[in-house]
């Protein structure tokens, strides 16, 4: 049995928070599901404003996106979280839940009146934990938590949405080295073995070109380059999106190379 | 089989948890209730049933009141993410009031009113303009700085101070001095069935309301941005909530004028108690509230009959309360900023 191929198209996409000063100038996008994608780019060069758009948070001046062939501005907000999960940058939660309530506020969409968890809940919950090794921490509290504890929380919270586009922003700019590749390793398994279009937003070239399946490079708000990491990551383009010379350090065997800024 | 992944999600909230914590607060409000009918300076013997009939009205506008305010103040705090907002500090009551008060000035200049506009429709309108003023002034781009939401609540009150000032001066004394009185916040005996049958409708309607918001605000604490991709209408939400919040206390404010502060320091308290879950909170909230301010109203009659003073406003009582709880609340938060 194979399941249904999900796709999240974005077509000439334009978005601009004030006129005339365009963030996203005809940006095409593809995330196709079992693909893990990274978004790469400067600061500035419209990535998180794509991502937001994507989410459905921005509603964009020009051009369409579709999730499997339909207007995401025509699905209800449920009927859109069913559909697609979100991880921010920065795990906060105003409110002291233990990480099962939190992990469990991902079933919002799918729950009846009061969103109370029925039996069906708690068992996706329950698979979503185990997927990120957050079951040990079920009953501490995200303040309770390292940062690369409290973003796999965030992630099983997604999970729990049971969607079949997942949009990571930056999910590790704030962790160590060990987290970073845990994280990575998560995501590339989420799409590969759970058949998600994995959508990440990242400053690390290095992990991205070496996890991902597709790589999205972005400056000044238009796409640069896209496709394999192996047709992405070229010095010249490189070059122009980030402005800075960059050199590629060959790796042995079938490793991608190593991109160093001078 | 003991499944061990499944001992990790014991403990979470579930429809027979609820409904157990509801009949039991539910019980004990009703002894509440009965216990403090009894309390007062005539001995139980010399109490007549007119006089024990009369007390029990009074106790439950008292619980009404209490109830709502105390659920207006848990959905504004958990739809605001600030454990200093409710109705009082924000100006919704005073907006109420000025409602309340403008409907009295014109009965006195032009004669009565018709029906539809009477006390309760202003009120209503007054603490909804106030609702709408303070969000507007304080949020940018759906965006709330929580300082500048207290501060525009500040401003609002004072504003609606000013306003009752200036009515005060253009209608006759009599007037006004009934009103001075019901502005502290204070239960009387004298509530029609009508008024009372009204105010708890709307009030129950309204937590209702709320209670199946409950998992919506849980979800908000982890930002608009996740709230929203979880299915949360967060635009929708606050409009529905600031609407409901407006009736709810538009109802607590007819019975019993500007009770301030219960709506902070009630659902604080139950949420130190019974933990975040704004599901769990609003039931915990609405019945603890009318505990608390039937317990306070009694506290301020038995004081007024030994004092003989008459009765003391139960405002005066719970502001004194009030006053010093939310300094130490924003305290500990500077405190929390600062580290």
């Amino acid at each position: 049995m194979t399941a249904p191929q999900h796709v999240l198209q974005a077509r000439a996409l334009g978005f601009e928070y004030r006129p005339a000063q365009p963030v996203l100038r005809g940006v095409d996008f593809t995330a196709a599901a079992g693909r893990f994608t990274c978004i790469l780019g400067r600061n500035g060069s419209g990535k998180t404003t794509l991502l937001r758009c994507l989410l459905g948070w921005l509603r964009p001046g020009a051009g369409t996106i579709l999730l499997d062939g339909k207007d995401i501005a025509r699905h209800s907000r449920k009927a859109l979280a069913r559909l697609l999960a979100y991880v921010p940058q920065f795990p906060a939660s105003t409110f002291a839940f233990p990480v099962r309530e939190l992990v469990l506020m991902g079933r919002f969409a799918h729950a009846g009146a009061l969103g109370l968890a029925g039996e069906q809940d708690l068992a996706v919950a329950r698979l979503a934990m185990e997927m990120t090794h957050t079951e040990e921490f079920a009953d501490r509290t995200l303040d309770e938590l390292s940062g690369g504890e409290a973003q796999c929380v965030m992630i099983a919270r997604a999970l729990a949405q049971q969607p079949s586009v997942l949009l990571l922003d930056e999910p590790t700019s704030h962790l160590d080295i060990a987290n970073q590749l845990k994280i990575y390793r998560m995501m590339q398994r989420l799409a590969h073995d759970w058949e998600m279009a994995v959508v990440c937003v990242s400053h690390d070239v290095n992990l991205a070109a070496r996890f991902a399946d597709e790589l999205v490079l972005m400056r000044d708000g238009e796409v640069v380059a896209s496709g394999p990491p192996g047709d992405v990551v070229r010095e010249d383009l490189l070059a122009r999106a980030y402005d800075v010379r960059v050199e590629l350090i060959a790796r042995p065997g079938d490793e991608p190379p190593m991109i160093w800024a001078h | 089989m003991s499944d061990p992944a499944s001992d990790n999600l014991r403990g979470t909230l579930s429809a027979k948890k609820l409904v157990l914590t509801g009949a039991v607060l539910l019980l004990a409000t009703v002894a509440v209730l009965g216990a403090c009918s009894l309390v007062g300076v005539i001995s139980l013997g010399d109490l007549t049933p007119l006089v024990w009939k009369t007390r029990l009205v009074r106790l439950t506008v008292a619980g009404v009141v209490g109830a709502a305010l105390a659920t207006a103040g848990m959905a504004l705090q958990g739809l605001l993410r600030n454990p200093l907002a409710e109705p009082y500090i924000l100006g919704i009551s005073s907006g109420a009031g000025v409602g309340v008060l403008f409907g009295l000035a014109m009965a006195d200049w032009w004669g009565a009113l018709p029906k539809w506009l009477s006390g309760p429709t202003l009120a209503l309108a007054g603490a909804a303009v106030t609702c709408g003023a303070v969000y507007g002034i304080a949020q940018r781009r759906g965006r709330l700085d929580p300082y500048v939401l207290l501060l525009s609540g500040v401003i609002v009150n004072a504003f609606n101070g000013a306003v009752m000032l200036s009515i005060y001066l253009f209608v006759k004394p009599y007037v006004v001095s009934g009103f001075m009185v019901w502005a502290m916040g204070n239960l009387t005996d004298n509530v029609s069935a009508g008024m009372l049958l009204t105010a708890g409708a709307c009030v129950l309607a309204g937590w209702a309301v709320l209670l199946a918001r409950g998992a919506a605000f849980n979800t908000l604490g982890l930002g608009d941005e996740v709230a929203a991709t979880s299915g949360v209408p967060v635009h929708w939400l606050r409009v529905e909530t600031f609407l409901v919040v407006s009736l709810m206390t538009a109802a607590a404010v007819t019975l019993a004028g500007p009770v301030g502060f219960v709506g902070l320091i009630v659902p604080h308290v139950c949420r130190l108690v019974v933990g975040p879950d704004h599901r769990r909170l609003a039931v915990v909230s609405a019945l603890v509230g009318a505990m608390f301010l039937m317990i306070a109203d009694t506290l301020c009659r038995v004081v007024g009959e030994l004092l003989n003073a008459g009765d003391l406003p139960v405002g005066v009582l719970t502001a004194l309360c009030g006053g010093p709880f939310f300094i130490a609340l924003l305290r500990g938060r500077l405190k929390e900023h600062r580290r």
